[in-house]
């Protein structure tokens, strides 16, 4: 081994340790940095991911869903379709209300699930006559749009079909959200036939969107009509649903009596 | 030190607010595209979009706030939005459009006489003004930013926020 052998292998130690020595003085801290900036962007990522995954999973909710049917309180009196008003009991009822509902909204929904089978025991006990009004008043609100539309036409094809109350009732007791995806004209089509309704006539009739042109004409008759104006507040009006009329006034049904009062009103 | 607690308040604040508001919008997606449809200024396309899009960059914002990274350019995306928020809500109110703004949660139609236009703006200005103060002063102690050592001409605050940040255990 010579020395200028040695001098060389000595110098490459040096060169090594140096580098070393850099990479251990500024590496270890620049790749935790890296790991951080990487972590951070990851954690960003994933949250994104995740949240659209979850806002379309939620929006979608009724997606491959069978609309569960549901029976009504009583289904012992006639049913016909008017034009597009469904009429449900005998015409020589001492009270007839009108109710103007969204399958889309809420509150209708609710006023179903809190007066629906009382309503429904009264016309069967022959004391009131219930004209059902469905508005498509929110077709925009669905994602996308038309649910509103789509069950208002489907529940009077149900009415030709003789099975109006119990698609009626199904449809608010599982009602989609509002800004969500509702039921498309298929899922209405298969709870038309769990419920019986076996017609080509119904299927086409949903599909076609029968009634469409008529309802949303209707719509804005109703949203028009002075009659069916109630009072927000504020000096403002409008038409909202829902809305019940009896003897040309509109009736406020947050006292949970009104149908008794009204029921017995006219019976005395 | 009085800068940079200030600093750290708005940073904390407005992280708060957004992930806040984030939050609140993801949790109910019916109702946040209810609430952007209601504004009536996106095309029918756009109001699925920005619904599902706008909660998740609130979030987002949020985040990197609460970590303090690239904190200057999270502000400067703070202030677009919430101008875009001032607009929006200025021009419902311009139309005579009775909504809520749902800037947490909430949102779409409401009577006409339950509107809070005038509130609500005002409290978007509030934002603003965090917004504001981070985009001019973006160092604050307790950052990603200030342990990762950007920004070195603002020596001064690198030196607050290392007193008692994260840099001040890197360079132990």
């Amino acid at each position: 081994m010579g020395g200028a052998e040695r001098t060389a292998r000595k110098r490459r130690q040096q060169q090594l340790t140096g580098k070393q020595a850099v990479a251990r003085a500024r590496g270890g801290p620049d790749r935790k940095k890296t790991a951080a900036v990487i972590g951070v962007v990851l954690l960003v990522a994933a949250v994104v991911i995740g949240g659209v995954l979850w806002t379309n999973a939620s929006k979608n909710a009724t997606e491959g869903q069978t609309i569960p049917t549901v029976q009504p309180a009583s289904t012992d009196y006639e049913v016909r379709r008017d034009g597009l008003v469904v009429v449900s009991g005998s015409a020589d009822a001492p009270t007839t209300i009108d109710v103007y509902a969204d399958f889309l909204c809420p509150v209708c929904a609710q006023f179903e699930h809190s007066y629906g089978d009382e309503i429904e025991r009264k016309v069967a006990a022959g004391e009131l006559r219930l004209r059902t009004h469905m508005v498509p008043l929110l077709v925009e609100k669905s994602d996308p749009p038309g649910y509103s539309l789509d069950a208002a036409n489907a529940a009077l094809l149900a009415a030709d079909a003789g099975e109006f109350t119990a698609y009626h009732d199904s449809l608010f007791a599982h009602q989609p959200e509002e800004g969500k995806r509702g039921y498309d004209k298929e899922q209405l089509i298969q709870l038309g036939r769990d419920l019986g309704i076996e017609s080509q006539e119904f299927a086409d009739g949903v599909r076609e969107g029968r009634f469409d042109d008529e309802l949303t004409a209707e719509m804005e008759r109703v949203a028009q009509d002075p009659a069916l104006q109630q009072d927000f507040g504020n000096g403002q009006r409008g038409f909202g649903t829902p809305t019940v009329v009896a003897d040309g006034r509109i009736v406020d049904f947050s006292d949970p009596q009104w149908l008794d009062k009204l029921v017995s009103e006219n019976r005395g | 030190m009085l800068l940079a607690g200030a600093g750290t308040l708005a940073r904390f604040g407005l992280a708060a607010v957004w992930l806040v508001s984030g939050g609140m919008k993801l949790a109910d997606p019916g109702q946040t595209y209810v609430a952007v449809q209601a504004y009536d200024v996106l095309p029918h396309g756009l109001v699925g979009v920005v619904a599902t899009a706008m909660p998740l960059l609130e979030v987002a914002l949020g985040l990197l706030l609460l970590l303090g990274v690239a904190t200057r350019a999270v502000a400067a995306v703070s202030v677009l939005v919430l101008l875009a928020f001032v607009a929006a809500v200025a021009q419902s109110w311009a139309r005579g459009l009775s909504i809520d703004c749902g800037c947490f949660g909430g949102g779409g139609q409401v009577a006409p006489g339950e509107t809070a236009y005038p509130q609500e703006i005002a409290r978007d200005l509030g934002f603003l003004v965090l917004a504001g103060w981070l985009l001019v002063r973006p160092r604050t102690p307790f950052s990603v930013d200030s342990w990762l050592g950007r920004d070195r001409q603002d020596v001064t605050t690198i030196e607050e926020g290392s007193a008692g940040g994260w840099s001040g255990a890197d360079r132990a």
